[in-house]
This record gives C-alpha cells, sequence and structure tokens, in this order.
C-alpha cells in the first residue's frame, strides 16, 4: 500500500477524545419526524456504525452533518467548531467527506479527475495563475494530481485512472467513491453503505481496507451499513436508528442482545418470543 | 378616473388572453416538469388559422374582407372558426407530445427543454415559407365588429371623458372566462382531470397505480392547445395586424404567458389565471402611467422579483428537492 | 498511437523554481504567442482582390462565431447551465466598445475614420475598447450569474433569455447618434439615453475588425478555454454539471463556480461583440442583444458538445460557412437548424463529441466502443 501523507492535518488535540460531538439534531419533512434528538460522541480514530431497517433515518442523519439539510434543533461541534449553519461545502472543508449510498460519480470525469476534484479545496492558485499557467499552478497541480493518484493506490485504481468513472465495476465504483471523500482530507468520514452490492469476498476485503484507512489517515469513521456481519466486526460502537430515533447505543455485544434492537428488526412481536 | 377604468378594461382583456395561454404552460409543467416552448407557437398558428379560414370563408359567404363597408359577418362564422382552430392546434399539440418529447420521457430535462426550443423553432420557421402563412405580416379581416356596448362618462383631469366598453374586449373576457371555467370542472371534477392531477402528482406512482400516463399527457397536451388556439384567435380579434409567425412579438408574447404561470405558482391552474391578470395589469398599468416603450421590461422585472422573493410564485407550495 | 498526455500522473513533481520573467514566459505564454503570430500570418498573407474579399468576411465572422460558441460553451457545456442570453453580453461588449471607437475618435481626431494601420493609434483605441466592453459585460454577467444560484435549467433558460429582451427593447430606446458636429451642441438630453442609434442600429463605427485582431482574440480564448478545462476550476465547473449536489459534497462551491463560469464567459462574449460591432459590413443592432441571436450559439454548443471545445469550434465554423453558401435557402437555414436540434436531442444529446475533443476520440475506435452513461446517473431516489 501506499505512504500517504498526513503532514498537513492538525494534531491530534489530547486533551478531548471526542472529535465529532452530536447533540439533539433532527429534521421534520412535512409531518414526517424523519430524524429527532440524534445524538454521538465520535472520539479520533473511532469507528462507529450506524444501523436501522429502512427508511429509520440513516442517510438524513448525514444529510444533516454535511449541512445538505440545516438541523431544526441541536448542535453539532467538530473539534470544538460549531458546524450548524455552514453550507454543505463548508463542512467539507471544516473536515467532514461522505460517500453516498447511490454510487454519486461524476460520469463526465475520468478515474484520476474524480478524485482531483477535491484537490481544489486546498488550491490557493487563483484563476489568473490558472489562466496564465504560473510555475506555482503548476507545482500545484501536479501536487493535486500525485496525492490523487497515490490515494487510487488503496484500492489498485491507479492503472485505470484515465478511464470514465462509469466504465469501473460497481465494487470499484464504490471505491472511488471512498477514495474521492478522503482527498478531501477529512478528519471524519461518512460512509452510507459502502458494502451495499458487494459479494461476500469483496465485503471482506472492504472491511479491512475500512480498517486500514481509519488508521493511515487517522480518522474518525461513522459506517452506515445493512450487513450486520460487516458492521460487528470492524465497529467499536453502534447507533440503532429506528423511525428517526436512537432506541440503541453500546458496543455490538450489547447491541445484539438488545431486545429493542430486535423488536425493530423484526417487529414487535418477535422480540417477545 | 376614466383614463383607469379604460386600462383596467384593456387589463382585463389582455389578462384573459395571457390567462389562457399560461394554462397550456402550467398544466405542461406540471405534469412533465419542463418548459413547453412551443406553446407560444401554438398561439401563433391559432391566430393564423383563424386568419386563413377568414380569409377563405369570407367570400363563401358572400362578404369582403377587404371593403370595411362590408356588413359583420354572422356570429356563427367567427364560432366555427374559432371551433376549427381549436381542433387543428390540438391535433397538433398531440403530435408534437407524441414524437418529440415522449421519446425524451426519461432523459434528463435539458434535453427536453433543447428540444422544445428546437419545436418552437421549427414551427415558427415552417409558418413563414410561403405555401403556408407566408413571410409578411397580415390584417386579420374583422369577424366582430367592434359595436360600443356601454359608454360611461367619468371625471378626469382634463373634464369628464368618455370610457367605451366595446364587443371585442367583452368578447375575449366571455370566451376566456368560459373556457377557465370548463377548464376548472374538467380539472376538478371529473375523471380525466382527477388523473391529470395524480399525474402531475407523482408520474411513476400514478403509472402503477394502473392511471394510463401516456395517454393522460396526450390528454393534457391537446388541452393546452386547444386553450392556446383559443387564445390566438381571440389575439387575432384584438390586434388584427397580424405579426409573421417567427416575429418576436409572438416569443414576447409567449414569454409573458410563461411568466404569468410563473408568478401564479407553475403547475398550479388557478395560479395561472392570477398570474395573467397581475401580468396584464402591470403591464397596461406600467404602460400608461409610465412608459409605454418599457412594457416588457416591466413583466420581466416582476419575474425576477418574484423568482428571487418567492420561488414558487403566489399559490404554489414549496417543494424540497429530495437527494 | 496515444500522444503522450501532459496531464498522465507519472510524471514526478518538480519543485517550484522561479524563474525569470523570460522564463515564465516561455513556459506560459507561447500558445498565445503562437497564435499571435498565426493571426499576424494570416492577415498579411490574406490575399488581396475583390474575391477574396468575400472569403475574408466569411473567415472573420468564422472568428467571431468561435468566441461566442466557445464562451457560451464555458457556461453551458462545462458548469450545465443553460443560458439563453449570450446575445446580450455580445451588445453590451459591442454597444460599449462602440461608443467608445465613435465618440473616442470624434474627440481624438475629429473624425470617425479609421486612424493608422492594424497596430496604429485607433486600432489601440479599439482594443482598449473592446477590453473595457468585455470588462461591462463581466459586470453583467456577474449580476445575470446571480439567479442561476436559484434557478435551475429551464428557469434560468427563462430568465437569461428575458435579460436579452429586455436589452433589446431598451437598445430600442436609445438616441440618435450624434456627428461630429451635433457632438458640440449636445446637452444631457442627448445623452440620457446614450446615443447609440436605436432601433436603426449603431451604424458609422470605424471597422477596425481585421484578421489579425479577430485571431488573437481567438487564440485567447482558445488558451483560456483549454487551461480552464483542465484546472482545478474547470473539473468543479464539470463537477457542477454533472451532479451539483455531489459536487457540492466534495466542497465545491457551487455559486462561486458558476458565477465564475457567467462572467468568464461573458468577458468573452463581450470582446467578440467588440469585434462584431466594428465588422465592416455589419451594424450592431438591439436585435442583436435578444434571442434568435443567442439562439445561433447555443445551438452551436448543442451540436459541437456540451463541453468539447474543439467539437465547438467545428460546429461554429460549419454553421458560420455553410449558411453563406446556402444563401438562396435562407428561409430553410432555421428549419435546417431546427431539425438539427430535435434529431441531435433525439439521436445523440451529447452533442457529436460529448466533452470530449474531437482527438480524444482517435484512440478510442481502436480500442474500446465508447462509454454509455450508467443508469444510476439518470434516476435518483435518496441519497
Ligand atoms: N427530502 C426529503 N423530503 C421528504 N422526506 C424525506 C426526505 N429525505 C428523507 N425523507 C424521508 O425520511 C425518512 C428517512 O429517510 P432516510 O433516507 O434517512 O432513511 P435510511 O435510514 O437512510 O433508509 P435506507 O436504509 O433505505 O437508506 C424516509 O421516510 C424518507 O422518505
Ligand atoms: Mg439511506
Amino acid at each position: 500500500m501506499t505512504n500517504v501523507s498526513t503532514a498537513n492535518r492538525t494534531a491530534p488535540n489530547q486533551a478531548s477524545p471526542t472529535l465529532l460531538a452530536v447533540e439533539g439534531i433532527g429534521i421534520r419533512f412535512g409531518g414526517l419526524k424523519a430524524v429527532d434528538g440524534f445524538s454521538i460522541n465520535l472520539p479520533r480514530r473511532g469507528l462507529y456504525g450506524l444501523i436501522g431497517p429502512n427508511g429509520a433515518g440513516k442517510t438524513t442523519v448525514f444529510n444533516l452533518l454535511t449541512g445538505v439539510y440545516q438541523t431544526q434543533a441541536g448542535r453539532i461541534f467538530l473539534d470544538s467548531r460549531n458546524l450548524v449553519g455552514l453550507k454543505a461545502h463548508q463542512v467539507v472543508a471544516a473536515g467532514i467527506a461522505r460517500t453516498f449510498q447511490n454510487i454519486r460519480l461524476f460520469p463526465g470525469l475520468n478515474v484520476l479527475d474524480n478524485v482531483q476534484l477535491a484537490g481544489q479545496l486546498h488550491a490557493r492558485e487563483g484563476l489568473a495563475s490558472t489562466l496564465l499557467r504560473t510555475r506555482r499552478y503548476a507545482h500545484e497541480e501536479s501536487e493535486i494530481r500525485r496525492k490523487a493518484f497515490e490515494l487510487l493506490g488503496l484500492f489498485g485504481l491507479q492503472e485505470r485512472c484515465l478511464e470514465p468513472a462509469t466504465s469501473l465495476s460497481y465494487g470499484h465504483q464504490r471505491h472511488l467513491e471512498i477514495v474521492r471523500a478522503l482527498a478531501a482530507n477529512p478528519k471524519v468520514l461518512l460512509l452510507d453503505e459502502p458494502a451495499a452490492g458487494l459479494n461476500s469476498q469483496e465485503k471482506l476485503e472492504l472491511a479491512k481496507s475500512i480498517r486500514h484507512i481509519r488508521d493511515t489517515f487517522d480518522l474518525a469513521i461513522l459506517l452506515i451499513e445493512h450487513d450486520m456481519g460487516l458492521v460487528m466486526d470492524i465497529c467499536e460502537q453502534i447507533t440503532v436508528l429506528d423511525h428517526g430515533e436512537v432506541i440503541a447505543h453500546g458496543t455490538p455485544h450489547e447491541i445484539q442482545n438488545d431486545p429493542k434492537v430486535i423488536a425493530a428488526y423484526l417487529g414487535a412481536d418477535a422480540a417477545t418470543v | 378616473m376614466a383614463d383607469f377604468a379604460q386600462t383596467l378594461m384593456t387589463t382585463l382583456a389582455v389578462g384573459s388572453l395571457y390567462a389562457l395561454i399560461a394554462l397550456g404552460y402550467t398544466m405542461v409543467y406540471g405534469i412533465l416538469k419542463f418548459i413547453n416552448f412551443a406553446h407560444s407557437d401554438i398561439v401563433v398558428l391559432g391566430a393564423w388559422i383563424s386568419f386563413t379560414l377568414t380569409r377563405w370563408l369570407f367570400p363563401a359567404v358572400g362578404l369582403d374582407a377587404h371593403n370595411p363597408d362590408s356588413p359583420a359577418p354572422p356570429l356563427w362564422l367567427g364560432a366555427s372558426i374559432l371551433i376549427a382552430a381549436v381542433v387543428a392546434c390540438s391535433l397538433i399539440g398531440f403530435v408534437i407530445e407524441r414524437f418529440a418529447y415522449r421519446p425524451l420521457r426519461k432523459a434528463p430535462r435539458l434535453n427536453v427543454l433543447i428540444t422544445a426550443i428546437g419545436v418552437s423553432l421549427l414551427l415558427q420557421n415552417l409558418g413563414q415559407l410561403s405555401f403556408m402563412f407566408g413571410p409578411s405580416p397580415q390584417k386579420m379581416p374583422a369577424l366582430l365588429s367592434n359595436v360600443e356596448l356601454w359608454r360611461l362618462s367619468l371625471p378626469s383631469s382634463g373634464g369628464a371623458r368618455n370610457v367605451v366598453i366595446g364587443l371585442v374586449d367583452v368578447m375575449i373576457v366571455g370566451t376566456s372566462a368560459v373556457l377557465m371555467i370548463a377548464l376548472e370542472f374538467l380539472v376538478f371534477r371529473t375523471k380525466i382531470g382527477t388523473a391529470m392531477r395524480a399525474v402531475s402528482y407523482d408520474l411513476e406512482a400514478s403509472a402503477l397505480m394502473g392511471i394510463p400516463v401516456d395517454r393522460i399527457i396526450s390528454y393534457t397536451f391537446m388541452l393546452g392547445s386547444a386553450l392556446a388556439a383559443a387564445a390566438g384567435f381571440l389575439y387575432a380579434l384584438k390586434y388584427p395586424g397580424l405579426n409573421q409567425p417567427a416575429h418576436t412579438t409572438w416569443v414576447l408574447l409567449g414569454l409573458k404567458a410563461f411568466v404569468a404561470a410563473v408568478i401564479g405558482g407553475i403547475g398550479n391552474v388557478r395560479g395561472a389565471v392570477l398570474g395573467g391578470f397581475v401580468i396584464a395589469a402591470v403591464e397596461q398599468f406600467g404602460a400608461y402611467y409610465l412608459s409605454s416603450s418599457y412594457r416588457d421590461v416591466y413583466v420581466f422585472a416582476l419575474l425576477i422579483a418574484i423568482l428571487l422573493v418567492r420561488p414558487s410564485g403566489l399559490l404554489g407550495s414549496t417543494v424540497r428537492e429530495k437527494v | 498511437m496515444r500522444k503522450p498526455n501532459p496531464d498522465t500522473p507519472f510524471d514526478s513533481p518538480t519543485p517550484p523554481r522561479e524563474r525569470g520573467l523570460l522564463g515564465t514566459l516561455a513556459n506560459s505564454a507561447w500558445p498565445i504567442l503562437l497564435g499571435i503570430a498565426l493571426a499576424a500570418a494570416l492577415h498579411y498573407f490574406w490575399p488581396l482582390g475583390p474575391g477574396w474579399l468575400y472569403y475574408k468576411k466569411v473567415v472573420l465572422d468564422v472568428g467571431i462565431a468561435i468566441i461566442l460558441a466557445v464562451s457560451l460553451n464555458i457556461v453551458n457545456g462545462m458548469t450545465g447551465q443553460f443560458s439563453l442570453g449570450h446575445a446580450a453580453f455580445l451588445a453590451i461588449g459591442g454597444y460599449t466598445s462602440g461608443i467608445v471607437t465613435y465618440y473616442g475618435s470624434i474627440l481624438l481626431w475629429k473624425s470617425t475614420d479609421l486612424h493608422g494601420g492594424v497596430l496604429g493609434p485607433g486600432a489601440w483605441l479599439f482594443v482598449f475598447a473592446c477590453l473595457l466592453g468585455a470588462l461591462v459585460a463581466t459586470a453583467a454577467g456577474y449580476v445575470v450569474g446571480l439567479p442561476s444560484l436559484r434557478l435551475r435549467g429551464d428557469y434560468l433558460a427563462i430568465v437569461t433569455l428575458g435579460f436579452g429582451e429586455i436589452l433589446r427593447v431598451v437598445l430600442q430606446q436609445t438616441n440618435p447618434i450624434l456627428s461630429p458636429d451635433q457632438l458640440d451642441s449636445s446637452s444631457l438630453k442627448n445623452w440620457l439615453p446614450p446615443p447609440v442609434g436605436g432601433a436603426v442600429g449603431f451604424n458609422g463605427l470605424p471597422t477596425y475588425t481585421t484578421l489579425f485582431w479577430v485571431y488573437v482574440f481567438v487564440a485567447l480564448m482558445l488558451v483560456v478555454a483549454f487551461r480552464l478545462k483542465r484546472s482545478s476550476l474547470g473539473r468543479a465547473m464539470i463537477s457542477v454539471r454533472e451532479d451539483e449536489f455531489a459536487a457540492q459534497a466534495m466542497g465545491v462551491h457551487v455559486a462561486r463556480v458558476k458565477v465564475m463560469a457567467f462572467m468568464i464567459a461573458a468577458f468573452f462574449a463581450g470582446l467578440a461583440g467588440g469585434l462584431f460591432a466594428h465588422e465592416s459590413g455589419l451594424i450592431l443592432r438591439p436585435l442583436d442583444a435578444g434571442f434568435l441571436r443567442s439562439l445561433d450559439y447555443v445551438i452551436m454548443t448543442v451540436l459541437g458538445g456540451r463541453g468539447s471545445i474543439s467539437g465547438v469550434v467545428l460546429a461554429a465554423t460549419l454553421l458560420t460557412v455553410l449558411p453563406e453558401y446556402l444563401r438562396d435557402f435562407d428561409q430553410y437555414r432555421l428549419i435546417v437548424y431546427s431539425l438539427l436540434l430535435i434529431g441531435m436531442m433525439l439521436l445523440r444529446p451529447q452533442g457529436l463529441f460529448g466533452i470530449h475533443e474531437i482527438w480524444d476520440w482517435r484512440p478510442r475506435w481502436f480500442t474500446r466502443k465508447p462509454q454509455t452513461r450508467s443508469p444510476s446517473n439518470e434516476k435518483r431516489g435518496a441519497a
């Protein structure tokens, strides 16, 4: 695996173990409480899971955290910086990147460009030097390109970097989504069902990669996943949502034995049987 | 006071025309979520078909279109020309939808918009060919003599002045009102109307519920085109100097009607009618009290203001895009 | 088969080294220098003779059309917005530069005749006027770009269309042009609204537009377009076009990117407007701000491929040259255009070349079939 620099990340602040502190956020769509009073404390290098039945509000939580929707209550702090009220692109700059449940790559950009796109977040050269092709600009571009290329190595996508993103296999497209999010240099990575549609072999590899990414990039990861095996295997803590509300939170072991969780997944009757 | 009343009367007549045209835009937008750019060209066709028929039929009933002193044509002549134009335009609307828009039902909206622009250009320029309507403006023979119905004497700055209410204006307002009430009944009281509203609310779900979506969309286009044809006919009554089909006045007429639909809340049938009158009021009163050269400017200024302040229009509801 | 791609990721990054002015010029200015050389060659080696005069006009028109179509392509093609008001920027640039050269010439030289050759004082006044026109157009581009932040697709099309039409109406209300004698005795009344000819058009402008200046600006346009496409900003533009929402989630400041696109496009359209206004045999009219002229350029971008610079250059050339040869069929020209638009959308909606450049296609013919778009990008439910 390629050795990716993590130099320009802020030094970990050992004093507060919590990186992402979320307190009582929520949103309603018309009469529907899609998410209500959601809280989570994600520590540095934490790998947490977010599960729940279909329509429980998991993706909506991600949309709230990333500024796609504005939360109607509560607070979101990243490294003690308040994120409530920021626009989606500002949240990325602040350090939260995400992937999408239904893959949303840019079909008109090739694999490498999909990843390079995030380079503009940290680019300092303006329009004038872009158009004049100054040396500094050329250097910055090649740095962005080098970094993107290196990141593609995480999933062995380097050979295919000049192909259109949509020519990749489904599994590779999911990988590319993760790489693209990493290119934004985030402190927190939100993965929305990264294993959906993968076979069991691929899922195993994905689990390894996720751990590897957390370790090399010194990230906190919040993972939405329907595959219980995967979640129980890699997550340290799991939060369970049902009908927009947190119904349980704990270690995989605790979650597996929580009657409320079983009820949510199997219907109320099953729990009492 | 007199000026105000006269402007108000014009506003009502012009507003009815805008409302009729706006209804077509709004119904198509409500269902297919794109601006049917060719809609204004259906109005043009309606006007020009009326003109052509009038010119054919005048000699047939023993009238002379070029002689201003010849007696007024019978009312049934105008009515049958109106009906003929409506039928012809409905068919054209059907054909356009069937062959230009239906193949793109699943394509990105921008592609459909470009197609619609293409259809619009095509209709305009086909219409200008010499074997069609020809490339020059024409004068529509009077189908209705503009009899003075009422004369009100109202105070005005320079003493009392007469306000004349003519038959043509009343006919326009009356015909439009009848059509709009019929449409209201159709949309809100009949099965087809219910199906239309269902399709406009959620096309896919309606298809799953067994609603024949394609047929409903065809009906919608035909209905919109019928109203546009009626508007074209009435427009020719009021403004007999018909510009050639590709003239910019038609583009502007269509645009203003579209603005009316947006201001009322696009997709909203009652909103389109309201918007039509609002636009007409802004235009006519602006033209009268400020400067008539800039009448189009007022309408677009209003459009931009509305889009920035209340993009969903006066009667529209805000929809949040689901991501 | 494949030319070495300048953007292969395999080159090692070179540390930034400050080069002198000459070094920078050699590195980054050569395409534009080459363009100037070519423009000069075109200008000086163009054969004399009455027959060639006609072709010269066609070549001038092609150049101007290229600038307009390629600049519109930055908004409509790369950024995926849909402007139907590009001609408005042309008119703004044209009228602004016209005021400067016409009244400037009178003030400086007491007449509106040409003053000096291709690089003479008159020509520099003209270039200054074009740049000023371009800047005013850029400011207008900023204003028109603002609604694009709130409006999508067809709404934006209507607003930009409305902008062009309003401008047309306003230009029709302008005052008659002042002759040199009238200028001295003119009062504020003659200048509000500006004396640019009203509905008749702004005629009598000095005809400074030459092959040299047109193609210098074409070169500038192409260099900017290509550099933009292969830059961070260009990628951001394309991402906005492909999926605005995902772009935002990747940290793209969508609002800024859209407004930038409008401003850059407006700048070049304004520049082209200056060239257009000063071309001999053409009169800038209020109609040139309107919908129909905008449509010409929209068709070029749709045909060439929304995002493909070379494709749009080709389309602009074809659609400028062909009507010249089909003069007798002028009434059919727009019919052909409309059928092109409809047929294109039904059969090949991405345009002849899609987002690719013409040369991108060569290797692919040998290796692989062109990519089809994945269905996942067509329909979207909840993310
Ligand atoms: N923009 C929106 N407008 C209206 N309702 C919405 C919107 N976004 C989400 N919802 C609703 O909120 C609820 C939660 O949706 P969400 O997508 O968060 O579920 P999820 O937990 O991610 O489900 P899945 O496992 O299927 O991905 C659903 O009922 C959904 O229909
Ligand atoms: Mg989800």
